[in-house]
């Protein structure tokens, strides 16, 4: 019967067969395909003669031995101290101002352009403002990661508290909630599945600007380490750092995607339209 | 209590002003911008802020228009980086549709790489680039590899949710006249998913442009990321104002004009 039923695009296929059934279990098929990747990246690192280029394993062991050394692990240590810092920043006066702007919908209509405008130039770019006028110290390493990560947190805070349901603002004014009752009761569980998300895009992109200052700057943390190791050409050591720093900004973010699940399911907010796949 | 006008409607269901001091929104937008530039004139003039540090934003324009008639500028550096820009857009664009169609064909296939392209953007892909750099040299090879790697996941999502958005109707349709895979694509599946796939590509240019730079600025010979870090370097501020602003305003010039010509395929917009 299966053979002369065509199969309707777009629509799923009927109960896959039992062999097929594990392939489907959720954790299962991305783990395949990792370990697929890392079969192919050995074969061509063996394949292109690993002088240049280590294998997995090569890299893996390069950064347990990089691990031991405290100097190193003290760059971690900066790193990641200076991202939570500026994360943190980030995080709390984005939505503050997000949140006071989007009560306003005539105000966030005036200032939404403006804003967007900035968030569309290469911040990179406006990286030597930074270094002339905060310094190439810590300070500017934090100004240019907390410019990074504010932005986006600010317009997608501002674009759910502008778009909470009108109905609910009328039930609010039937039921005479002042603006604080208001805020409390209502626009906050409005905003939340939003603001989690903020919270994901902003640590992604805070920890990215973070490392292009870092990079750029050349003497501190772990973008100064990778630095180093570029100008030594030591391939292992950069593909094992490039391996930490994967480590580092994909752990947060599971666990912030499971929050994000929590929150929307909780508070039945609507899905991010405030700010598209960014 | 809260504040109640005679009617006794509080603020916060009242409807959105039209104008506030007389003016309506977008005239404030402008006020607000035509301030913070009048606000940037005014420091770098009086000397509040020194000029290696600041610069008038008549002497920014007056940079760009001279580095506008420069030959060597417009070769080396301007036309050399839109073209990476052109090249790595177009390069993203095709193999995040592309992409997108594989996941949507191949149930399994999506299952395992689905949860990479969620967390894809936390991950800094710039951390790459030297990689890139060691293998591939200097030239615009990595430079391109980055930014198409960078801009080509957004396509890919904004893809697969359009192709996702196709009705059951007319899928069904589809099937009844036993349509090909190909004549499936072009005629369903493609002009279906247009609205999303533009809203992709609008975010795919964002980023290509911000890859492009962001590489040339790092580490390069050419081109306008390189321009901005030399005139740094050898602090030269005239130069390197001239060309952040000119980025910046090559950027908006870019995205709005990317954006009136993709809204002609979003069919929602009617």
């Amino acid at each position: 019967m299966t053979s002369a039923t065509r199969r309707v695009p777009g629509v799923a296929a009927p109960r896959p067969r039992p062999a097929l059934r594990r392939l489907l279990e959720p954790a299962v098929a991305p783990l395949l395909l990792l370990v697929a990747f890392l079969l192919v990246w050995h074969v061509a690192a063996v394949a292109l003669d690993s002088t240049v280029f280590p294998t997995p394993l090569e890299a893996a062991a390069t950064l347990v031995a990089d691990l031991g050394s405290s100097a190193y692990l003290a760059a971690v240590a900066e790193t990641l101290l200076v991202l939570l810092g500026s994360y943190a920043l980030a995080v709390v006066i984005g939505s503050l101002l997000g949140f006071l702007i989007g009560l306003s919908t005539f105000w966030s209509d005036v200032l939404s352009p403006l804003i967007y405008a900035v968030y569309s130039i290469p911040k990179i770019t406006l990286y030597p403002l930074f270094l002339v006028f905060l310094g190439l110290g810590d300070v500017g390493r934090i100004g240019f990661a907390f410019l990074h990560g504010v932005i986006p947190m600010l317009l997608i805070v501002l674009g759910a508290t502008a778009s909470v349901d009108r109905t609910h603002l009328k039930l609010a004014a039937s039921l005479r909630l002042t603006t604080p009752q208001l805020v409390r009761r209502i626009v906050v569980p409005s905003i939340v599945p939003s603001a989690v998300t903020g919270l994901r895009l902003a640590f992604g992109l805070t920890f990215l600007g973070l490392l292009i200052a870092e990079l750029l700057g050349g003497s501190a943390g772990l973008g100064g380490e990778l630095l180093r190791n570029v100008q030594l050409v030591r391939m292992g050591n950069i593909v094992g750092e490039v391996i930490l720093i994967t480590i580092i900004a994909l752990v947060p973010t599971v666990l912030l995607l499971r929050l994000e699940h929590r929150a929307t399911a909780r508070f039945a907010g609507r899905a991010t339209d405030a700010a598209p796949a960014l | 209590m809260t504040a109640r006008s005679a009617s006794g409607v509080p603020r916060y269901v009242r409807p959105r002003p039209d104008r506030v001091l007389g003016l309506r929104a977008p005239a404030w937008t402008v006020l607000i911008a035509v301030a913070l530039v009048g606000l940037v004139e005014l420091l770098a003039r009086s000397g509040a802020v020194s000029g290696t540090e600041l610069v008038p934003v008549s002497e920014m324009l007056a940079g760009i228009a001279g580095l506008l008639v420069d030959p060597e500028f417009l070769v080396q550096n301007l036309l050399w980086t839109v073209g990476l820009i052109a090249v790595s857009f177009a390069l993203a664009t095709v193999l995040g549709v592309g992409l997108a169609y594989t996941m949507w064909r191949a149930r399994w296939w999506r299952r395992a790489a689905q949860p990479y392209l969620n967390v894809y953007y936390a991950v800094p892909t710039f951390a790459l680039y030297p990689i890139l750099v060691v293998l591939f040299g200097t030239g615009a090879v990595p430079i391109v590899l980055l930014a198409v790697a960078f801009s080509s996941v957004v396509i890919a999502a904004s893809a697969l949710t359009g192709f996702g958005s196709v009705a059951p109707s007319v899928n069904k349709l589809a099937a009844s006249l036993r349509l090909r895979p190909g004549q499936y694509l072009r005629r369903v599946l493609l002009p279906s998913a247009a609205p999303d796939i533009a809203a992709g590509m609008k975010l795919g240019f964002v980023y290509a442009l911000i890859g492009v730079l962001a590489t040339e600025f790092i580490l390069a010979t050419r081109g306008l990321g390189q321009f901005i870090s030399h005139a740094y370097i050898t602090f030269d501020a005239e130069e390197m104002y001239a060309g952040i602003l000119f980025v910046c305003l090559f950027a908006l010039g870019a995205n709005l004009g990317l954006s009136a010509l993709l809204n002609r395929f979003d069919w929602r917009r009617s």
